[in-house]
């Protein structure tokens, strides 16, 4: 350790600061690496889908539209992601040559589990949130082709239709939601703002979109 | 804040026949389990449960055997004029969305009171102690209405996710959701009532039956001269009840309150 | 490093932090802390069902939708394509969902220990404990059922009399004094009453909008008949001692003493008689003479109604084209065979029996299963004079009780002997969905399922006018361990070697539905109510005034006070208690604390020395004591005061345990003159100023 000195001198301050910067640096660059990386990822817990499910496989080769699993019920409630008896209705066997198909077929098909509630839902919302998908699906009805339609949801939701994997959902350890979860200020730029998308008429108040 | 009076095309409204209420408590039952109220362990304590609809007793002050009863509904009376509406420093409660239901936002409250204090119908609650669903209770909360915190007032909100879920309903089947047919919407509390009671609908809209009830000479509110506006109505044939609507007078009569 | 070092080191680490986003998306997402609240539950999210169903824990066997949410229910709503209940339900059925799932739900099968707690076994171990008490019993069995409308009843008693015991009772009810009275009036069939084509009802005692008969149905007439804003299509006059729920929904009240009920319905067949309203039947002119003695003077002596009342409601009842007269009793059990008789002679002298809107002769349903009970029998049998019986030791107790759906041990008063039963039976079983006070003092605690959660049916409940089927179906899992208590008795029956004819609870329901001629299927898939206008045969009905002039003897009340209790349905019935949500119901003019309210008019606390809030300490003529808290409340009659009953409750959860008096334990049995029938309810105390 250096000595103590009361009187410092040029000599010595130049010393310190050339020595200081170094430590500057280092502290800029541990904390940058700490900050944009190390940290981020601590904080995410990186979590992976049940099943390795391919939109492009369903849509694009077995050409199945988008409302065969994801449709307003009669009662104008939205169906989500499918339930294991729907997806039982083609898949009641093995089909391809899949190898998480047929791990699906074994765990979920034949023995009842229920995949629906282990799939992870990367916008999912507070239980203060009401959200209806029926009242948002105005324009949907002009849309043809499954690519216009996956343009119009992903708006909100991130773009599944084109991927063969599931996108990694990545849930905030400390407030336990996805990174994808959309926040108010994402439906405020039409609910706010009423022209964004056309005259989209959208009432900005409070209890139109809390429970 | 929004001091200014919004007019909508749209304005849900009750129209409680208070002859045929005979206070069985059913609706009050039916709501508590549409909007999540956590029960009480002694309900019979009115200064600590917290009660969105709530059914009084009304008596004609007269000795037996001349004495009558009556009970009365009360849920929030969804004022033209709210005057919660205009202390809340948070905007935790609102009138703006057609229909004219005024909203509460618990998450956003900060518990100050002010609305409480206000309210000249005490259809507001303040949740003193977080709310308890001992046991296995959970399991049956309803999925419409998230459960509210300690901390923040509550009050009825005419079981608004009924009028959203009717909304989507009419979407879904191609029907415009902005013109629901009479009773696509009703309250959990409408559609529990045994001997029929209340009835509910667009108060601005012919077709539906409220739009006539609201013109009986029979119908009255309360405190309707404070100019409140409130869009629930009560009907009774018997005077002294709609007297006990407001404070009168012994030389007034009811009926002859100008409403501004 | 030095100090100034590891400063500079310090200041690059927070330009660093400062200059990644990882601050600002901490703080970002502090949005998602408004709406973190891990201590409150979470809402659960799923496709929403709406089943229709019927409940049993309401005793009118309300039909209603039960909402379901990824399989759980979460709601019971009012059904308006039900073709009894119109879209009505009452405070009770609406609070079933809740009760599926309510602290005092019964979870497992539980077995008393010697040292009296309650250890959780198995159910393989209980089926093992049933069989081999059930076998070692051979005859010396006893049962009884709660539930008046299940065809469970049948598989009960066809178990017992196919073993030689016929001590298969149901609890008292309102059916049982009305079975006797039709029966001395000469009804062959079964009595049932259509209010809904009727244009002027009066119901003597019965609150037929709160808690009498099928009241649901009633309330959907009363609806419909009294259209919001409009002119009422039927005139209702009711008669009782308090101003109850139903009196808030009478164009007229007639304010009676409690007990009187006989005297008000023969000074108005007087006044009848008088107006020339007279049905001609065997017996009329002995009938006539003796009801000439009810003078409206000594009617208003008798019952303190007001003699302008008492005039009102006979112009009501001669002016009206269908008028129809009700008499029940206040608590819905206990009542006395004489009102109904007096209500049946003054329907014959109005004409209105066998006409629309009138009494209705129904035909009693014939059993299914093989041996089972003819119900027709078991509303002669009284529980009570088997619980006094087995108390005093005049009847064997029985090796083995079953008690279904039922509470005895708090529903009827101290002197039926229910407790002493249950103690001497050498081995008790209770099936039921609570844990009750009658649980409570049982060995054998079998968890029962709900009416929403397994196979059942509703058979038409007394009050109707119609013959009406509906199934419980089983619309959500059963909770915990419930078990259907169909399937666990007919499973007995077999293990046992008894022959029932049935396999299991669908394929009774079928041979019930069938028997009816009934859309089984339908009502099984899509939960159709099934009704009928069916007739039965046409009874000799006769003016018995023997036996009315007998029944009319019942010694009055001499006490200076009268108790009159007053059922709230909301609040519960004794299987269930208070349900949790319906707490908030109870008013504070029926519970301050841990006391009943007393309700009384201000002459009546005039004469007690009592003020508003003031406590009270009332002492039945049996001796036992309860203090309460006053309130002045001017809808009560004269020295009466109003309690309400379902409080008081030992057993159950936090929302019923602990709160005020059992308004019943209150009140003594007697045997009403001529039928012999035991009867209690009204109880004549002492109070003063506690």
């Amino acid at each position: 350790m250096e000595e103590r000195n009361n009187t410092t001198t040029p000599e010595s301050a130049g010393k310190t600061c050339c020595c200081g910067w170094g430590a500057f640096v280092v502290g800029l660059v541990v904390a940058l690496i700490l900050g944009w990386w190390v940290l981020p990822n601590l904080m995410k817990e990186t979590k992976k889908q049940p099943i390795a499910f391919s939109h492009v496989e369903h849509v694009q080769n077995q050409g199945m539209t988008c409302d065969q699993c994801h449709f307003v019920r009669a009662d104008g409630t939205f169906s989500g992601a499918p339930t294991t008896e729907q997806c039982a209705e083609c898949h009641f066997t093995i089909l391809g040559k899949d190898p998480e198909e047929a791990r699906f077929v074994r765990e979920y098909v034949q023995t009842g589990r229920e995949i629906k509630t282990e799939w992870l839902i990367y916008q999912k919302q507070p239980d203060n949130v009401f959200f209806s998908h029926a009242l948002h699906f105005g324009p949907l009805a002009e849309l043809q082709t499954p690519a216009d339609i996956a343009k119009f949801c992903s708006k909100c939701h991130l773009n599944v239709a084109e991927t063969s994997v599931p996108p990694l959902y990545r849930e905030n350890r400390l407030s336990g939601y996805s990174e994808n979860t959309m926040l108010m200020w994402g439906c405020e730029r039409c609910h706010a703002e009423h022209m964004a998308l056309g005259n989209t008429n959208a009432s900005n108040a409070c209890f139109t979109c809390h429970k | 804040m929004s001091s200014e009076v919004k007019e909508f095309k749209i304005k849900w409204g009750m129209v409680i026949d208070l002859d045929k209420c005979t206070g069985c408590g059913a609706c009050m039952v039916a709501c508590q389990a549409e909007n999540n109220v956590a029960p009480a362990v002694d309900g019979s304590n009115k200064l600590r449960s917290l009660n969105w609809l709530k059914v009084f007793r009304l008596s004609n002050h007269k000795p037996f055997p001349d004495h009558e009863t009556v009970y009365l509904p009360r849920p929030c009376m969804q004022c033209g004029k709210p005057s919660c509406v205009a202390v809340c420093p948070v905007i935790a409660t609102d009138k703006r969305e057609e229909g004219g239901i005024v909203s509460q936002i618990p998450p956003r409250c900060i518990g100050c009171r002010y609305c409480m204090a206000s309210c000249p119908y005490h259809a507001r609650y303040f949740n003193w102690y977080d709310p308890k669903w001992p046991g296995d209770l959970a399991q049956a909360l309803s999925p419409d209405v998230s459960t509210r915190m300690r901390g923040v007032v509550e009050k009825c909100s005419f079981c608004h996710h009924r009028f959203m879920s009717a909304q989507a309903k009419a979407r879904a089947n191609g029907q415009d959701p902005m013109n629901l047919p009479d009773g696509a919407y009703v309250t959990a509390c409408t559609e529990a009532c045994p001997n029929g009671a209340i009835t509910f609908g667009d108060l601005n809209n012919p077709a539906h039956k409220v739009h006539e009830l609201i013109k009986s000479p029979y119908a009255f509110r309360l405190l309707e001269r404070l100019g409140t506006d409130p869009q629930v109505y009560y009907l009774s044939k018997r005077e002294w009840v709609r007297r006990e609507g407001d404070n009168y007078l012994e030389n007034e009569k009811t009926g002859e309150a100008v409403i501004k | 490093m030095d100090r100034r070092g590891f400063l500079k080191f310090a200041a690059g680490g927070t330009v660093g932090l400062v200059a990644s986003p990882i601050i600002w998306n901490t703080l970002y997402d502090a949005v998602y802390w408004t709406q973190n609240w891990g201590w409150i539950p979470r809402l659960k999210k799923g496709a929403s069902e709406y089943l229709p169903t019927v409940s049993k824990l309401c005793p009118s066997g309300t039909g209603f939708l039960v909402r379901t949410v990824a399989g759980t229910p979460v709601r019971t709503l009012s059904d308006r394509n039900n073709p009894v209940s119109h879209g009505s339900m009452t405070a009770l059925a609406a609070a079933e969902a809740e009760l599926r799932v309510s602290p005092a739900r019964l979870k497992k099968p539980l077995r008393r220990s010697p040292d009296g707690a309650y250890v959780a076994i198995s159910w393989a171990e209980a089926e093992k404990l049933l069989k081999e008490h059930m076998q070692a019993a051979g005859s010396s069995v006893a049962a009884f059922s709660g539930d008046p409308t299940t065809s469970i009843n049948e598989v009960l008693s066809a178990m017992l009399y196919q073993r030689g015991s016929a001590d298969f009772y149901l609890m008292p009810d309102e059916e049982q004094p009305a079975a006797a009275a039709w029966t001395a009036m000469g009804g062959q069939g079964r009595l049932g009453y259509d209010i809904e084509h009727s244009d002027c009802v009066l119901a003597v005692g019965a609150p037929i909008l709160e808690s009498w008969g099928v009241v649901a149905a009633n309330r959907s007439v009363f609806n419909r008949t009294h259209p919001a804003g409009g002119t009422p299509a039927q005139t209702f006059v009711y008669a009782s001692p308090v101003q109850n729920n139903t009196a808030a929904g009478a164009d007229l009240w007639l304010p009676i003493k409690p007990g009187t009920e006989m005297a008000l319905l023969l000074g108005i067949a007087h006044l009848l008689i008088k107006a020339g309203k007279s049905g001609f039947a065997a017996g009329l002119p002995n009938f006539a003479g003796f009801a000439a003695a009810y003078t409206p003077e000594k009617v208003t002596a008798i019952t303190g109604v007001p003699a302008d009342r008492l005039e009102a409601a006979v112009k009501a009842l001669t002016g009206a084209k269908k008028p129809l007269v009700i008499a029940g009793s206040a608590l819905g059990s206990g009542g006395a065979a004489g009102p109904v008789m007096a209500a049946i002679a003054v329907n014959m002298l109005l004409g209105s029996v066998g006409r629309e809107g009138g009494l209705v002769d129904m035909p009693f349903p014939s059993p299914v299963v093989n041996g089972a009970a003819e119900y027709r029998h078991l509303l002669t049998r009284s529980l009570v004079r088997y619980t006094q019986s087995v108390a005093a030791g005049k009847t064997s107790a029985p090796k083995m009780l079953i008690v279904y759906a039922a509470n005895p041990v708090y529903a009827l008063p101290s002197d039926a002997g229910v407790r002493e039963t249950l103690k001497k039976a050498g081995f008790s079983v209770a099936v039921a969905s609570f844990m009750s006070e009658t649980c409570e003092a049982c060995d054998l605690v079998l968890p029962a399922a709900l009416g929403m959660e397994a196979f059942d049916d509703v058979l038409t409940p007394y009050g109707s006018g119609l013959t009406t089927y509906a199934l419980a179906r089983p619309v959500a899992k059963p909770f915990a361990e419930a078990r259907s208590a169909g399937e666990l008795f007919i499973a007995l029956a077999q293990e046992v070697g008894v022959d029932l004819g049935v396999k299991d609870m669908p394929e009774l329901l079928y041979k019930r539905a069938y028997a009816l001629g009934a859309p089984f299927r339908a009502m099984l898939e899509s939960g159709t109510v099934h009704t009928a206008v069916e007739k039965g045969p046409v009874s000799p009905l006769f003016y018995n005034w023997e036996a009315i002039k007998a029944a009319a003897s019942a010694k009055a009340a001499d006490a200076p006070l009268q108790i009159a209790p007053v059922v709230v349905l909301g609040m519960g019935t004794a299987q269930t208690a208070i349900p949790p949500f319906a707490t908030k119901v109870v008013t504070e003019y029926q519970l301050a604390g841990k006391l009943s309210v007393a309700q009384m008019n201000a002459a009546t606390a005039a004469r007690l020395k009592v003020k508003d809030g003031d406590l009270l300490k009332i002492t039945a003529a049996n001796k036992v004591e309860t203090t309460v808290r006053a309130a002045v409340f001017e809808g009560v009659m004269t020295d009466t005061v109003s309690l309400t009953a379902g409080l008081g409750h030992t057993a159950f959860d936090q929302f019923s345990k602990g709160k005020g008096a059992n308004v019943v334990t209150l009140t003594s049995i007697s045997r009403e003159p001529g039928t012999n029938l035991p009867v209690w309810g009204n109880a004549d105390v002492n109070a003063a100023r506690a």
